[in-house]
């Protein structure tokens, strides 16, 4: 299966937090379903240009944050099993992406009911995005 | 038990009166796709014809796989493959002829991977050599720099004049043909965006000294940004690891080398104001090595 990943160099988000960030989107979205494989470290590595190591480096992430999971001796799989994480670390990985957000808004003055809109929004384009592949 | 493929210790070079290498110092691990990053004039070509044994030291020494090019020149161009700084190669020669005639100099070249390389780096058999395109004309030279199944790789700034895609499409060939199958790579470049995808390790020269050394991961983690409104009289110069004071208005940016809680509470200290971090894309932090103002004393 192949996927399609965007790096962009000069940014100032790691290129590993990069690709870890597009998969995820992949798979919230839909693009990537449930059980579909991903390339091997070698063949992604390959064509992203990027070193062996840094997708390694991503694929074990993604495991532990079970979004995928390695299949011993026959390759890595979109997980089908998402809540090994404990609730509360979830939420901490939430709110370290809302804390920017927030920062973001409280700067261009929108208020708080505005950004739960937002971000209301947000969840219902994803949402219909997935409805659309399925 | 890990070892290094390429060691250089304390090594010193002149050209005339002018030290060009004041005592640089690298390891470069075995298996590793290695950036030797730095300015133009930097003196990474010369680290390399050292290496090679192109050049004979004022002092120090380097190891290639524990062997001296000093003492060894011969052994240690076998056991590399070079690829030299926009490589010329006689123009006349046809594609199959160079590599026949390159073939000559080494006796473990290897026809089979030549062949497969060949296929792979499309590179047309007939064609004259003047007139290839500068990605082609790289591509052959990494192929002649590979046909004899070399352990450790020398690339001196092999992207050098490449447009992005042909530069993305060399790079990718590193990649699968060389960290694939354990080579040791060691390459040089001025562009510290272009190495950081490739390379997992990264060395930053500067004026002839080596000024940082590491995983390339961690030079992201280990460097911050902040702003602040400073309070009068700071002496900036007390943090240690400070690589970079910019002032602007009446805000002040820092930017500081391994950053710890206890760097950050001084920090904190310092302003007038609730401190701002910001992050940094790569080339901010080569420059912060490079040309950064370290600070003077209680002053910006």
């Amino acid at each position: 299966m192949a996927i399609f990943i965007r790096i962009e160099p000069s940014s100032s988000v790691p290129i590993y937090r990069q690709i870890i960030d597009q998969i995820k989107y992949q798979v919230v979205t839909g693009v990537l379903k449930e059980g579909d494989r991903v390339p091997s470290v070698r063949d992604l590595a390959a064509k992203l240009a990027v070193n062996q190591n840094t997708i390694l480096k991503v694929y074990n992430e993604l495991c532990r944050e079970n979004v995928l999971k390695i299949e011993r001796g026959d390759g890595t799989y979109v997980s089908s099993n998402k809540r090994s994480m404990p609730v509360v670390e979830r939420k901490k990985a939430v709110a370290n992406v809302l804390r920017e957000a927030a920062v973001q808004a409280i700067h261009l003055e929108i208020s708080i009911e505005q950004a739960k809109e937002l971000l209301e929004k947000e969840y219902k384009i994803i949402k219909s995005a997935k409805n659309k592949t399925e | 038990m890990p070892t290094n493929a390429i060691e250089i210790k304390d090594l010193r070079f002149f050209y005339g009166r002018e030290e060009v290498l004041k005592g640089v110092n690298l390891q470069v691990p075995e298996g590793s796709i290695f950036g030797f990053l730095g300015r133009n004039g930097a003196g990474k070509t010369t680290t390399i014809k050292l290496l090679l044994g192109l050049l004979k030291p004022k002092a120090g020494t380097c190891r290639v796989r524990q062997i001296d090019p000093q003492e060894d020149e011969i052994a240690v161009r076998r056991l590399v493959g070079y690829m030299a700084e926009d490589q010329q190669m006689y123009g006349w020669m046809r594609i199959e002829q160079i590599v026949k005639w390159v073939e000559s100099f080494y006796p473990a070249w290897d026809d089979k991977v030549t062949n497969q390389l060949l296929d792979m780096l499309e590179l047309p058999l007939k064609s004259k050599v003047k007139t290839l395109s500068k990605g082609q004309n790289s591509r052959l030279a990494l192929l002649l720099a590979l046909g004899h199944r070399p352990e450790v790789v020398i690339l001196d700034d092999p992207t050098l004049g490449l447009d992005p895609i042909a530069r993305k499409d060399f790079l990718r060939h590193v990649i699968d043909l060389l960290q694939s199958n354990g080579v040791t790579v060691f390459f040089s470049s001025h562009l510290l965006y272009e190495i950081e995808p490739v390379a997992d390790h990264i060395a930053i020269l500067d004026k002839g000294v080596i000024i940082k050394t590491g995983k390339t991961d961690q030079l992201r983690e280990n460097i911050r940004k902040f702003i602040l409104i400073p309070k009068p009289g700071n002496d900036f110069g007390r943090i240690s690891g400070l690589l970079d004071v910019v002032k602007a208005g009446n805000s002040v940016s820092l930017t500081v080398e391994d950053c710890d809680d206890a760097k950050l509470t001084i920090i904190k200290q310092m302003a007038n104001n609730s401190v701002q971090e910001t992050a940094l894309n790569l080339d901010e932090i080569f420059e912060a090595y490079v040309i950064g103002n370290r600070g003077k004393s209680g002053s910006v």
